[in-house]
C-alpha cells in the first residue's frame, strides 16, 4: 500500500505534466465570457474536458451545470471539488465579450480547470484505488448573482427554482449525495499579500428586482399628465442613501443596485424604470432590517411621485462558513505547495463584503473556499487580470487534490471524524424552507 | 358746489402740506419694524397720528389692527383705505432689527405713511362735505405671512383663526360695512415704470410641518435612532422631483423654510420642522400641488421609518382688480406721474391678502414703484419717499373722491357691477375647508 505521501506525490506530478492543458483551458474560457444561466459554450468545454479524463459525468443540471462522480478504491463519504462556469459583465474588461459585456472580472475561468486539474491527479489509478469514498467533480453555473429580470423570469417560467447555481443545485438535490465540499477562488493582489489565504467568512444577502411604474405623457407638452417612475426611483435612492448611517458597522451592511431601464424615449415621461439592487449583510437579522429600510425607501419613492411600485425579493446567499478541520488539512498542503510564509490564515470573523453561494453550502456539510493571490487589480474591474496562472490553476489544483487524498486516505478516516462532529445550520429541507419564505413579492400604490 | 377736479387740488394741497409728517412717520415705521400680530409699537403710533388727526377709531382688531372713519356729509357706500402694519424677517436687511430680524424689506412702512395722507387729503376744507358714503380707514396686521408655527399656536389657543390679517378682518365683521378697498404697495421693479397696477396674485396655502424621528447619540448609536432631519431632506428631495408636473400657466411656487433642523449635532435629530408656501395662480393649482407636496412629506417620514404633522393652513386667493375702479385710479395716477410712467401688470406669483378681499369686494392693489432692490432681500430699500408716500397717497385720494363724489355716482356704479364670486359666508366656508391636520406613521 502506497504512503499519504507517495500518493500526493504522484498527484502533484500528475497535475504538473498536465500544467499547459490546464492554463491553455482556462485562457479558452477566459477568452469566451458567459453570465451565470448563459454558460453553454463554457459548459460544453469542460463537459468536453471531463469527458477527455474518462469523468462520466451529468449535463445540464439548472441549465448548465455538469457533475461527475468518480469512485475510489472502497465506499466512503463523498467529497466535492467545485468550480464555477459563470462570468460577470464588466464593460471594458481587456477580455470582455463585446457582444455581451461579459467578461472574466473575478476569475472563474481559472476554476474549472483547478477542478480538471484537481482531477488528474486523483484518477491516477494508483491515488483511487488508495482512497475511501467519492470524489463529484462539479461545474455549476450562476455564482455573480446579475441579470436579476432574466433568472426571475427564469424563476416564473417554471425553469428555475432559486435563481443563483449552487443553491439550485441544493434544490435539485445534485448535492444530496456530497458529504463535504471545496472550492478555490482567486484573489488579487489589492486584496490579499500571500500566494494562497484561508478562512474568513462573507456577507449573507437578499436581491431585489423593482419596478417603478408611473404614467407616460409627452415630456414637453403635457408633463403634467405623467407620472415620472424615473424621479420615483431617484427619490429612493437618495433616500436609501440616508439610511446608510442606520447600519451598525459591525454588520457590515452593503446596499448597492443599478437602474436596468431608466425610460425608453427621452421625450416622453419614464413610465417603467426598473432597478436591481443588493441587500448585503453578515446576519439575516441585519439583512432583514436593511431590507425592511430599503422597501420603505422604494416604496417612499413611489409615494412622492404617485407612482406604483413592484418590489421583488430574491433569497440570496447565507454567510459563508469555513470548516476548521478541512482548513487545516488544506493549510498543511498549501503550505508544501509553496510554503508556510506564502499563507495567510484569517480570522473566521473577517468579512470579504462580498457573498457568495458556497456560503450557502456552508451551512449544510463542511466545506472550505480558500483563494488563490494570482491576479492584479481590483475584483469585478476592468483591471482584474490572472497574471499568474501557475497560482491561479496549477497550485490550487495540486492543493485541492492533496486534500482529497488526506481526506479519504486510510480508509477516509479524517472525512468521517470531520463529518461526524460537523453540525450543520440548516438540512436540505431547512434550507429551502428558509430560502423560499425570503421570496416575496409586493405591488405598493403611492397615493 | 366745488368741481371733482378743485376737491381733488384742494386735497393734494393738503397732503403736500403734511408731507414732511408723512414721510416721517413712514420712517419711523421703518426703523420699529414688527412681524405680524405684533406689530404693538407701530399700531400704537397709527393710533396716535389718526388721535391727531381727531379720527376715532377701534384698536386691537386681529390684535394689532385699527380702524378709523372719514365721514361724507351724505348716506353712501364706504370705500376701504387699506395700510399694512407688518414688517417682514430678513436677516442682514440695512433695517433689521438685530434682536427680531425684523426688517421693513416689502415696503409696508409706506403704506401706513399713504394711508394716512389719504386721511389728511380728504380732511381738507371743504372736501368731506361734498363726498356721499364713509372712508375706512384700515391699518391691519400681518400680511407677510410668516411665523407659522408662532400664528398657528395663536391659532390653536384661539387667539386667531386664520395666519393673515384681512383674513381675520373678514371673520371679525371688519369689512362687513366696506364697499370697495384699495390699497398701494410699493415695488423696486424699475420695469413697472413709476406706478403699476391690474394683473393678478398667486394665491396659496401654507404647510406647518414637524417631522418626528427618535434621538440617539449620533456617534455612538445612530442605528438605535430615526433621522427627522433626513425625512425632510427627503421629503424637500421629493418636492422638487415633481416640479415639471406643474403647468407653466398654474405658475406654482413651493419654498420650504426649517426652522428646526435638530437641537444638538451630536444627536440623531428627532423633531425637525418646516413651513412652507404652496402657490398657484388658481385654487386647482395650488391644491393640486398641495397634495404632491403632502405626499411628499409623508414619503420622507416614510422612507426613515418616522412620523410626520402636517397641518395645512388656508393661505390667500388670488387676487383681481376692478377693471372700473382701475380705470379711473389710472387716470389719476397719471395725472401725478404722467402717462408714460404707467405699466399694467400682467401675473404676479407672490401673494397678497388683498387676493381675499378681492373675492367679495371690488379692489385695486396698485405700486408705486419708490425701492430699490430686490423684495424681500436684503437690499430693498425704499428711495423715493415722495412718490413712495406722497404720490402714492394722492393717487389713491383723489381715486375715492371720484367714487364718492357727485353722490357717489361711481363707487354705487362699481359695486352694482362687480360680481363677487365669494360671499363673506362662503369665503370663510372655502378657507375653513382648507385647513387639514393629521400625523402620518408608517
Amino acid at each position: 500500500m502506497s504512503t499519504l505521501e507517495d500518493l500526493k506525490a504522484k498527484a502533484q506530478a500528475a497535475i504538473d505534466d498536465r500544467a499547459e492543458w490546464l492554463i491553455r483551458n482556462a485562457r479558452t474560457i477566459l477568452d469566451n465570457p458567459e453570465p451565470g444561466f448563459h454558460e453553454i459554450k463554457t459548459s460544453r468545454f469542460v463537459s468536453e474536458k471531463m469527458s477527455e479524463l474518462g469523468i462520466d459525468h451529468e449535463s445540464g443540471i439548472a441549465i448548465t451545470g455538469l457533475k461527475g462522480v468518480v469512485q475510489g478504491g472502497k465506499p466512503g463519504p463523498t467529497v466535492a471539488i467545485i468550480g464555477e462556469l459563470d462570468s460577470l459583465r464588466v464593460l471594458d474588461h481587456p477580455h470582455t465579450d463585446p457582444d455581451t459585456g461579459a467578461a472574466h472580472a473575478c476569475g472563474h475561468h481559472c476554476q474549472t480547470p483547478m477542478m480538471l486539474g484537481a482531477a488528474v491527479g486523483l484518477m491516477l489509478p494508483e491515488v483511487l484505488e488508495n482512497l475511501a469514498g467519492n470524489i463529484a467533480f462539479i461545474a455549476v453555473p450562476a455564482e455573480e448573482f446579475i441579470d436579476v429580470e432574466y433568472r426571475w423570469g427564469l424563476h416564473q417560467n417554471g425553469t428555475l427554482g432559486l435563481m443563483a447555481g449552487k443553491q439550485e443545485f441544493i434544490r435539485l438535490g445534485a448535492f444530496d449525495d456530497v458529504d463535504m465540499a471545496m472550492i478555490v477562488h482567486t484573489a488579487s493582489d489589492s486584496q490579499e499579500s500571500t500566494k494562497f489565504s484561508i478562512g474568513g467568512t462573507s456577507n449573507g444577502h437578499v436581491v431585489k428586482f423593482v419596478k417603478f411604474i408611473g404614467k407616460a405623457s409627452h415630456a414637453g407638452g403635457s408633463p403634467h399628465l405623467g407620472v415620472n417612475a424615473l424621479q420615483a426611483a431617484i427619490v429612493a435612492l437618495n433616500a436609501l442613501n440616508t439610511q446608510r448611517e442606520t447600519f451598525q458597522d459591525q454588520n457590515n451592511i452593503r446596499l448597492h443596485g443599478i437602474l436596468t431601464q431608466g425610460g425608453v424615449s427621452v421625450n416622453s415621461i419614464p413610465a417603467d424604470v426598473r432597478y436591481e439592487g443588493r441587500v448585503r449583510g453578515r446576519t439575516a437579522e441585519a439583512i432583514a432590517d436593511a431590507n425592511g429600510k430599503m422597501d420603505n425607501c422604494l416604496r417612499a419613492g413611489a409615494l412622492t411621485m404617485g407612482a406604483q411600485v413592484e418590489i421583488v425579493t430574491i433569497p440570496g446567499y447565507l454567510p459563508m462558513k469555513n470548516h476548521q478541520g478541512m482548513m487545516d488539512i488544506f493549510k498543511q498542503n498549501a503550505i508544501e505547495i509553496v510554503g508556510e510564509s506564502e499563507i495567510t490564515t484569517h480570522p473566521a470573523d473577517r468579512n470579504r463584503g462580498g457573498s457568495t453561494d458556497m456560503g450557502d453550502l456552508s451551512q449544510l456539510m463542511p466545506v472550505i473556499h480558500p483563494y488563490t493571490t494570482a491576479a492584479t487589480g481590483s475584483g469585478h474591474s476592468v483591471d482584474y487580470v490572472v497574471q499568474d496562472y501557475t497560482q491561479a490553476v496549477v497550485n490550487p489544483a495540486k492543493a485541492m487534490a492533496m486534500t482529497v487524498i488526506d481526506l479519504l486516505y486510510d480508509d477516509g478516516q479524517k472525512a468521517k471524524e470531520l463529518i461526524d462532529n460537523h453540525t450543520p445550520l440548516f438540512n436540505k429541507n431547512s434550507y429551502l424552507n428558509f430560502q423560499n419564505s425570503r421570496l416575496t413579492e409586493e405591488r405598493y400604490i403611492g397615493e | 358746489m366745488p368741481t371733482i377736479q378743485e376737491l381733488k387740488d384742494r386735497v393734494n394741497a393738503a397732503i403736500d402740506r403734511q408731507a414732511d409728517q408723512l414721510i416721517k412717520t413712514a420712517k419711523t415705521i421703518l426703523n420699529n419694524p414688527e412681524p405680524g400680530f405684533r406689530e404693538f409699537k407701530t399700531a400704537k403710533l397709527v393710533g396716535e397720528v389718526f388721535d391727531s388727526f381727531g379720527i376715532a377709531h377701534q384698536d386691537g382688531i386681529g390684535i394689532t389692527g385699527l380702524k378709523g372713519y372719514l365721514d361724507g356729509a351724505t348716506q353712501g357706500p364706504t370705500v376701504g383705505v387699506m395700510g399694512e402694519l407688518d414688517s417682514l424677517k430678513v436677516q442682514g436687511h440695512p433695517h433689521v432689527d438685530s434682536e427680531t430680524d425684523a426688517a421693513h424689506a416689502c415696503g409696508h412702512h409706506c403704506q401706513i405713511g399713504m394711508m394716512l395722507g389719504v386721511a389728511a387729503g380728504l380732511q381738507a376744507d371743504g372736501v368731506l362735505e361734498n363726498l356721499s358714503g364713509r372712508i375706512a380707514l384700515m391699518a391691519v396686521p400681518a400680511e407677510e405671512y410668516i411665523e407659522v408655527a408662532y400664528r398657528d399656536d395663536l391659532r390653536r389657543e384661539g387667539k386667531l383663526e386664520f395666519i393673515g390679517g384681512k383674513p381675520e378682518f373678514i371673520r371679525l365683521g371688519a369689512l362687513d360695512d366696506v364697499d370697495v378697498a384699495m390699497m398701494t404697495h410699493t415695488s423696486s421693479n424699475s420695469q413697472e415704470g413709476k406706478i403699476a397696477f391690474g394683473g393678478t396674485n398667486n394665491g396659496m396655502v401654507a404647510k406647518r410641518i414637524r417631522f418626528l424621528g427618535r434621538a440617539s447619540h449620533a456617534g455612538g448609536a445612530p442605528w438605535l435612532g430615526v433621522n427627522a432631519l433626513n425625512a425632510a431632506m427627503i421629503a424637500m428631495s421629493g418636492i422638487h422631483a415633481q416640479r415639471e408636473t406643474y403647468q407653466d400657466a398654474h405658475t406654482v411656487r413651493i419654498h420650504p423654510i426649517i426652522t428646526q433642523g435638530g437641537v444638538a449635532v451630536s444627536s440623531v435629530p428627532a423633531d425637525v420642522r418646516m413651513e412652507t408656501y404652496v402657490r398657484g395662480a388658481n385654487t386647482e393649482g395650488f391644491l393640486d400641488a398641495s397634495t404632491k407636496v403632502d405626499r411628499a412629506l409623508r414619503a420622507g417620514a416614510m422612507a426613515v421609518g418616522g412620523s410626520v404633522e402636517i397641518t395645512t393652513l388656508p393661505g390667500y386667493l388670488p387676487i383681481q382688480s376692478d377693471e372700473s375702479m382701475l380705470d379711473l385710479y389710472k387716470v389719476n395716477a397719471a395725472s401725478l406721474v404722467g402717462e408714460e410712467n404707467l405699466v399694467r401688470l400682467q401675473h404676479r406669483t407672490g401673494s397678497t391678502d388683498m387676493g381675499d378681499v378681492s373675492q367679495l369686494m371690488p379692489v385695486i392693489h396698485p405700486y408705486v414703484v419708490a425701492a430699490t432692490g430686490n423684495g424681500h432681500g436684503i437690499d430693498y430699500v425704499v428711495q423715493d419717499y415722495e412718490l413712495g408716500v406722497i404720490t402714492g397717497a394722492k393717487a389713491m385720494a383723489m381715486t375715492v373722491i371720484d367714487l364718492l363724489s357727485d353722490g357717489a355716482r361711481q363707487a354705487n356704479r362699481i359695486k352694482a357691477e362687480y360680481n363677487a364670486p365669494l360671499t363673506k359666508d362662503s369665503y370663510l366656508s372655502l378657507m375653513r375647508g382648507m385647513l387639514k391636520e393629521g400625523t402620518y406613521t408608517k
